[in-house]
């Protein structure tokens, strides 16, 4: 492990990088850079070895192969938010008082961290008396204070209620961003990288299996792996390829050239999602009130997908589907 | 009954009344009683930690053996230390046997124990997500260790208050190897023994009830100590 080398905007790089737990091999042959300026958020689905990437980056765990290259300090906020029986300001003083940071100049440090995040209020508070969301706002906090030229985050929204999430995720979204530092993000849910992120990186059963922005990879998943990671639960057989869509990508049309029967109906907040059985494949998608039921005889029109080789998953071939 | 009764009306006289030589052995069961539990923490607090948070090989089996000494009898640490100080043995040189400087040594080696399992159970017990935390954010050895301590003070106090009591009401080891020296190094738990032997029943009632008021006063203390440490913030910082 040294520096990051080269490329002086590159603050993390590892190249090739294996990971064991135990005499398991959790992550393997992982290449990926982050950059001073940039959020990426790493996403994956349980057990696909993101925290355990996460350690190895951060320096806790050491990499059973390849290299790590660090340009400056490592801040983690590991996914459990545990703070010390103190108040709020205490709790980001302690943190930068690990770090390292001058007696004088921790309190407002820590008062201007607590306020990026929407946490002022909370810092007279004891710990023990916060609320979840709040922990999580006290613990981004802490983080941000020390001001580290690389932040790894593990799921900072981890456990949160939706309204309390968005709200939170709202607030780190200008707290992180910084011209200076790079940040890694690893997230469990797809609209927390779509919110954060300018770039993805996707890791299953421990690979790196795509890297690129959001938009891009959602437009052009490189493989039926990644589509269906991503979201693209419906699929149809057309010849020799597969069409893969989102629920977005499928619309209830009187005139729609596809004919389906709903198979399942589950209520939403704002509609329905239905599941349609199609001769060739099963498609699902979102309808507004009043939707068809089980049973019903639709038409279909798809407004999007991405096609792949019907042998060969591996190369799509993007392109808007008819 | 009536025996427990005249005793007790014999007994209460002799309190109130300053016996000088039962003022001794107070003074003396105190300075037993707080310089062993000093020494057991200075000792002990640090194996703790490192019982807790270290990750060293064997540490499992240290663990035990620190769990299984709690149950150790104290008449067996006499005998091992009246073996390892008599005058013929390796320390014999030390001339320990029969003074009061050996009592304080025993008292230290039982309350040491007690310091270090309930103090390594107390730390084990915090939330590992906030000292691994305290790690990545830059914490040295130190930091992380007064974190620790200062996070699980309940649990240290409570086991401060395990090994002062062993301090104050053991007797086995006090009488095998200080000799139980009426007037020189009797505490009040082994002058008890003393005066029953003899058949000194009212003066043994005495003291224990002596004992019983040193003991409520010395734990109610650390008690008050402890809950304070649960809500109000202590001058216990955190190496900062």
């Amino acid at each position: 492990m040294s520096d990051a080398a080269g490329d002086p905007r590159v603050m993390l790089r590892c190249e090739r990088l294996s990971v064991r737990r135990g005499r398991r091999e959790v992550v393997h042959d992982v290449s990926a850079e982050l950059r001073a300026g940039e959020i990426i958020a790493l996403l994956g689905p349980n057990g696909a070895g993101k925290s355990t990437l996460l350690d190895a980056l951060a320096g806790a765990l050491p990499a059973a192969q390849g290299r790590i290259e660090r340009r400056g300090r490592v801040a983690v906020a590991l996914q459990s938010p545990d703070l010390a029986r103190r108040t709020v300001l205490a709790n980001v003083v302690l943190a930068l008082a690990w770090w390292g940071v001058p007696r004088g100049n921790r309190a407002p440090r820590a008062r201007e961290a607590l306020r990026a995040i929407g946490a002022e209020h909370l810092a007279a508070r004891p710990a023990a008396t916060l609320s979840g969301g709040e922990r999580r706002r006290v613990h981004l906090a802490r983080a941000i204070a020390v001001r580290p030229d690389i932040l790894l985050l593990d799921e900072p929204f981890a456990g949160l209620d939706a309204e309390v999430r968005a709200s939170l995720l709202e607030d780190a979204l200008s707290a992180l961003r910084s011209a200076t530092r790079a940040t890694l993000v690893v997230v469990h849910d797809r609209a927390e990288a779509w919110a954060l992120a300018d770039r993805l990186l996707i890791l299953i059963d421990g690979r790196l299996v795509a890297t690129g922005p959001p938009r891009e990879l959602l437009e052009q998943p490189p493989s039926l792996e990644v589509a269906h990671f991503l979201g693209f639960d419906g699929r149809l057989d057309d010849g020799l390829e597969v069409v893969l869509t989102r629920p977005a990508h499928v619309a209830l049309d009187p005139a729609g050239p596809v004919h389906g029967r709903v198979t399942r109906a589950i209520p939403l907040e704002d509609g329905v999602r239905l599941e349609l059985e199609l001769e060739h494949g099963r498609l699902y998608t979102v309808a507004p009130l009043p939707a068809p039921g089980p049973g019903d005889d639709v038409r279909v029109r798809l407004e999007g997908g991405v096609r792949f080789p019907r042998f060969e998953a591996s190369a799509p071939v993007p392109s808007t589907a008819p | 009954m009536r025996l427990i009764w005249d005793e007790l009306g014999k007994a209460l006289p002799m309190i109130f009344h300053g016996n000088p030589q039962l003022l001794d052995v107070i003074w003396f069961t105190v300075q037993v009683a707080v310089v062993a539990t000093a020494a057991a923490t200075l000792i002990g607090l640090p194996i703790g930690l490192a019982l807790a948070l270290g990750r060293f090989r064997g540490r499992n089996l240290l663990r035990a053996l620190a769990n299984a000494s709690l149950a150790l009898p104290p008449v067996l640490v006499g005998v091992f230390l009246f073996i390892l100080f008599s005058p013929a043995a390796p320390l014999g040189f030390l001339h320990l046997i029969w003074t009061r400087r050996v009592v304080f040594i025993a008292q230290t080696i039982l309350a040491l124990p007690f310091v270090v399992a309930l103090s390594a159970a107390a730390i084990q017990a915090l939330a590992p997500g906030l000292l691994a935390q305290a790690r990545l954010l830059g914490a040295g050895r130190l930091q992380v260790s007064m974190l620790a301590l200062r996070e699980a003070r309940i649990g240290v106090i409570a086991a401060l208050i395990a090994a002062l009591g062993t301090s104050l009401a053991e007797v086995a080891a006090v009488a095998l190897l200080g000799g139980n020296i009426y007037g020189y190094d009797q505490t009040l738990a082994s002058a008890t023994l003393y005066e029953v032997g003899g058949g000194y029943y009212a003066d043994a009632v005495a003291i224990g009830i002596v004992l019983i008021v040193l003991i409520l006063i010395l734990m109610c203390g650390l008690g008050v100590l402890q809950q304070q440490g649960n809500g109000i913030r202590m001058r216990f910082r955190s190496a900062a």
